[in-house]
């Protein structure tokens, strides 16, 4: 997990903030922001490999970052989280070029385990 | 509760109709809150799980990151507390289907409402927000269907969801005349010009849902052009 560089983007601060917090003692590089336009902002200062994505968020919601990450960077793996009780968004999310999606609560070697495979078949 | 629709087909058809839509509100609302407790849990295991990682790293970390823990803590007590409203809240809406008709206190009604669909409004960066009463004391009651009372309320706010821009607010009030209780559903904000924002609305589906779920509590409703926004006229008791 050498190098390796995240962006956390969920609307809910507290949960974003400890994730980040988790993910950094395990030696992950982890931006974490709640708003998706700042998010694009932080990818474009310095492209991660692995993006987190919150689907329900105010504003840009996750699908139209999702479709705006892809469009720039299709290099970089985006991984949903979803509290939404349907996959319905997920799948859509897949159509668009997610690597895959995840429902939250997740717990942490998940979604650890998620990101190591979305870098092993990173294009 | 089963109903016969077989004596007059087009009002069971019309029937059919609504008690379908009166179940998808249900579920809208449901989700909603189910989607909020979710990141109330997700939240607490995040924070526990931080304490369990500073802990793991060595016994002498527990006080090197004391000021980390003990936020911890206070974030994993914030969420129970919202987690145990937000139960109650959904606890209510549920119990909101044990009577057809119940009398409603409509001050309480709308706080309770502003819970249930204040996560709709900020997905859409709206504020929902209460107007206080004029006269803060005062009860004001009426006797109505209060699912049909909710979706209504509920149409209102999405009529004005659908025709407002982000970043403005909702305000939700009261006024009682004689015969008739008034709930003002007002939208501030950017707003587009009165005839504008009239014929939005007005062009909606939601409208029409509105002004049907309006009917079926003996009320009406209407557009208020000058201070941009819905009102919702109800009987004080809704016939049998």
């Amino acid at each position: 997990m050498k190098n390796l560089k995240i962006v956390l983007v969920d609307d809910e601060k507290e949960f974003v903030m400890t994730l980040a917090e988790r993910l950094q003692l395990r030696g992950i590089q982890t931006r974490a922001t709640t708003d998706g336009e700042y998010a694009l902002q932080l990818i474009e200062a310095d492209p991660p490999q692995v993006v987190i994505l919150d689907v329900m968020m105010p504003g840009l919601g996750g699908l139209e970052v999702l479709k705006l990450i892809k469009a720039q960077y299709p290099q970089i793996q985006v991984i949903l989280l979803t509290g939404y009780g349907s996959t319905k968004e997920g799948i859509t999310g897949m159509h668009l070029g997610a690597f895959d999606y995840m429902m939250k609560p997740v717990s942490i070697e998940e979604l650890i385990e998620k990101i190591e495979e979305a870098i092993d078949s990173q294009p | 509760m089963t109903v016969n629709h077989s004596f007059f087909p087009e009002q069971g058809e019309r029937m059919k109709r609504w008690e379908e839509k009166e179940v998808k509100f249900f579920g809208k609302i449901t989700a909603g809150f189910t989607h909020e407790l979710k990141n109330v849990l997700a939240i607490i295991r995040e924070s526990s799980g931080l304490m369990e990682d500073i802990i793991s790293i060595s016994p002498e970390a527990i006080i090197l990151y004391q000021d980390k823990i003990q936020k911890s803590l206070d974030r994993i007590k914030n969420q129970i507390i919202r987690g145990v409203e937000l139960t109650d809240r959904l606890n209510r809406f549920a119990h909101s289907t044990d009577e057809n008709i119940a009398k409603i206190d409509l001050p309480e009604f709308i706080e309770q409402f502003i819970a249930l669909s204040q996560r709709f409004a900020r997905l859409k960066n709206v504020a929902l927000i209460t107007v206080p009463a004029e006269q803060p004391d005062q009860s004001i009651t009426i006797v109505s269907r209060l699912i049909q009372l909710q979706m209504a309320l509920y149409t209102g706010v999405e009529c004005c969801l659908n025709t407002m821009p982000a970043g403005g607010e909702i305000r939700i009030g009261l006024k009682q005349s004689k015969e008739k209780v008034a709930v003002q559903v007002l939208c501030k904000g950017d707003l587009p010009e009165e005839s504008e924002f009239i014929h939005n609305i007005s062009a909606s589906e939601k409208w029409q849902d509105l002004q049907e779920i309006s009917a079926g509590l003996g009320g009406s409703v209407e557009v208020d052009e000058s201070a941009h926004g819905i009102v919702l006229f109800l009987p004080d008791e809704i016939g049998p």
